[in-house]
């Protein structure tokens, strides 16, 4: 009733083809960021935004990066967890070689690092295809995390093999290290994806963005309307590299605080290709949407199952056993999703809103 | 805009004067393995013409186009056009010179709107770099804005308005046809190779698929090569028929000549060779 467009008519093609066609949407988006900046770190303990909103955050970012190359480019890649580690060593080693530099710059640089090596291993996918891209990924995936071990220059020689985050200032203000405050990291991450958010949805309305879907969507085709696949592809890997670079930097630098090999394996790979198609493959929501259900869910099962579980039943659960209850929960989910509505959550929030547009008449 | 000019106007100036040779194909011939799909064929397309490529079943028609843009490189023969000749040619050098095409079973990109698929086929105009595009703002959003008017020039032209914004591949069949038509329009091609445009189609749709045709030719003067089964339709739209037979060209003239051939009558009638 409230949530339409009518007498809402777009005068030109420049407001037609705005993000946010309904005025109502564009108030949603600012009550989101209200919200998003000021009333979680406000209302937020240390526990909600260090182990639940900034992880969420940073798994948005690695989702939106490699929805980038499997949503919209068709190119499936488990190498997600090593591009994301890529870019936090690299911020390690930028970090500690100019300690005096703003570490935001390094954030963002360290992800034109892993946008390079993203396009190195992008390369085969000129050649090959679906499965076989798949090995070529995992390979590029088990060759980064031998190399996370086996250079120790990476990690600067530490005896213990891992990464330990520097305090290190942004305007003044201490932004890593033990004594960073979760509001201050909150705020920085929520900054970052809201930015690079945006970027991410500039490209895709735009004619890079198409050329990509035209490569998903039939690549001889592309071809013959002047897509080169040459460009196309790597491009969206090195886009999509550099969006998983950052999010492994801000993983480190805002979250862990210290991080060794473990923390970029291809279990990760795998968490985020679920948030994906769980979220909705091709589109920028759906990153949000699976990154919270994947990453959140669990945290809330893990806390809330064991003393319901106690209350109501004869049985006790401890908090392992409730990892597994969200663990079969999400796999039922995936695979419910990847057989009824592979286009995931998003698409079921669009069937939502449509629903809501014409509510309560339905006809 | 003097660089760019995007109004929609169908077709390059590339100084070739209308009845003129566009396109010659010279001896071509192309296998795979041990079948013969095209032996030693040579035809022109001149320019301002509809040319109409016909032949039973497998006779090498939607081959021969593949040949024409680049998909398939002939063992022999060679390619001119616009008085280039060109030995092997990648499919986006084809498009890059003018060449658009339409397929034998509809190949639009099926995750996107009728809208993006339109805009698709502009992709060769735009040219504004990925750090203009990131920001959407100044001249990439110019370039978007200008090139959306085209868009919507060709969505008026082909009456498909309503279905701007509906994902394609819920589209029935001749309105795909008729989106994929304007995805190879808005490329504004010099020559437009249509594969059985009309294939599937009920008389009606056939009826306004032709008339886009026809006003596609006149109005914007592009240069049209068709496949098509229909001899009503080849007989009304052509100006020339060249007809292929297991590979070989067995007939070449107008519409009148062509079907008055006894070779052509016996190909179509399955008379054993
Ligand atoms: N990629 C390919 N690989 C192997 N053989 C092919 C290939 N493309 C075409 N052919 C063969 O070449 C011959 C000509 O095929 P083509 O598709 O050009 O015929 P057509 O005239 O378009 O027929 P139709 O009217 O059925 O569309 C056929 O014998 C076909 O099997
Ligand atoms: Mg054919």
């Amino acid at each position: 009733m409230f949530y339409r467009e009518a007498g809402q008519y777009k005068a030109t093609y420049e407001a037609d083809s705005a993000k946010f066609p309904i005025f109502q949407d564009k108030l949603f988006i600012w009550a989101y960021l209200a919200i998003g900046f000021i009333a979680v770190p406000f209302f937020g303990n240390e526990f909600f935004l260090g182990a639940i909103m900034i992880p969420f955050l940073v798994f948005t970012l690695a989702a939106i990066g490699l929805n980038i190359l499997t949503g919209f480019t068709g190119q499936i890649s488990l190498g997600t967890g090593a591009f994301m580690g890529v870019g936090a060593y690299a911020c390690y080693k930028m970090t500690l070689a100019y300690p005096d530099v703003n570490i935001l710059i390094f954030i963002f640089a360290s992800g034109i690092f892993s946008a390079i090596v993203g396009m190195f291993f992008g390369l085969p996918s000129l050649r090959i295809k679906g499965f076989y891209l798949v090995v070529t990924t995992l390979a590029a995936q088990f060759f980064l995390e031998w190399a996370f071990i086996r250079i120790p220059w990476l990690y600067n020689y530490n005896d213990s093999g891992a990464i330990e985050v520097p305090q290190r200032e942004a305007f003044g203000i201490i932004v890593t290290g033990a004594s960073a405050s979760a509001e201050v990291r909150y705020i920085i991450c929520l900054a970052v994806v809201v930015i690079m958010t945006w970027f991410a949805s500039n490209i895709i309305s735009g004619r890079i963005g198409r050329s990509w879907m035209m490569i998903r969507d039939m690549d001889i085709a592309a071809e013959l309307m002047g897509v080169r696949p040459l460009y196309a592809k790597l491009s969206a890997f090195a886009v999509s590299s550099f969006y998983c670079g950052v999010a492994g930097a801000l993983m480190v630098f805002m979250w862990l605080g210290a991080a060794e090999v473990e923390s970029f394996d291809y279990n990760h790979s795998f968490e985020v290709l679920f948030m994906v198609i769980l979220g909705g493959l091709g589109s920028l929501l759906g990153c949000f949407l699976g990154a919270a259900v994947i990453w959140i869910l669990p945290v809330m099962i893990r806390d809330w199952l064991p003393p319901i579980v106690d209350a109501i039943t004869p049985f006790t659960i401890n908090s392992s056993q409730a990892d597994l209850v969200s663990d079969i929960i999400i796999g039922v989910m995936i695979v419910v999703f990847l057989i009824m509505e592979p286009l995931g959550l998003a698409r079921l929030w669009a069937i939502i809103k449509q629903k809501l547009r014409v509510w309560p008449f339905p006809y | 805009m003097n660089a760019h000019d995007t109004s929609f106007h169908g077709r390059m100036d590339d100084g070739i004067e209308p009845g003129k040779a566009l396109l010659h194909v010279d001896n071509i011939s192309l296998s795979f393995g041990g079948v013969k799909a095209i032996t030693d064929v040579s035809f022109d397309v001149l320019k301002g013409e509809v040319r109409a490529i016909i032949g039973p079943n497998g006779a090498g028609k939607t081959s021969m186009l593949n040949v024409i843009n680049g998909f398939y490189h002939p063992q022999e023969g060679s390619i001119t056009f616009r008085g280039e000749k060109r030995a092997k040619m990648k499919p986006y050098q084809a498009a890059s010179s003018g060449i658009s095409r339409t397929f034998q079973n509809v190949a639009l990109f099926h995750g996107m709107s009728t809208l993006d698929n339109i805009m698709a086929g502009r992709t060769l105009k735009m040219n504004k770099n990925f750090f203009w595009q990131m920001w959407r703002y100044g001249p990439a959003l110019q370039e978007e804005i200008e090139h959306r008017k085209v868009v919507e020039e060709i969505i008026e032209f082909l009456e498909i308005e309503t279905i701007r914004k509906e994902p394609v591949g819920t589209l029935p069949y001749g309105l795909q046809k008729r989106v994929e038509l304007g995805r190879a329009l808005a490329a504004e091609p010099d020559l437009l190779l249509l594969d059985e445009p009309m294939a599937g189609m009920n008389l009606e749709e056939k009826e306004d698929m032709s008339r886009f045709i026809i006003e596609v030719n006149q109005q914007y003067g592009t240069t049209i090569a068709l496949i098509e089964h229909d001899m009503g339709v080849v007989m009304d739209l052509a100006d020339r028929v060249m007809v292929l037979d297991y590979g070989k060209k067995i007939g070449d003239g107008l519409p009148e000549e062509v079907q008055a051939n006894q070779d052509v009558i016996d190909a179509y009638l399955g008379v054993s060779h």
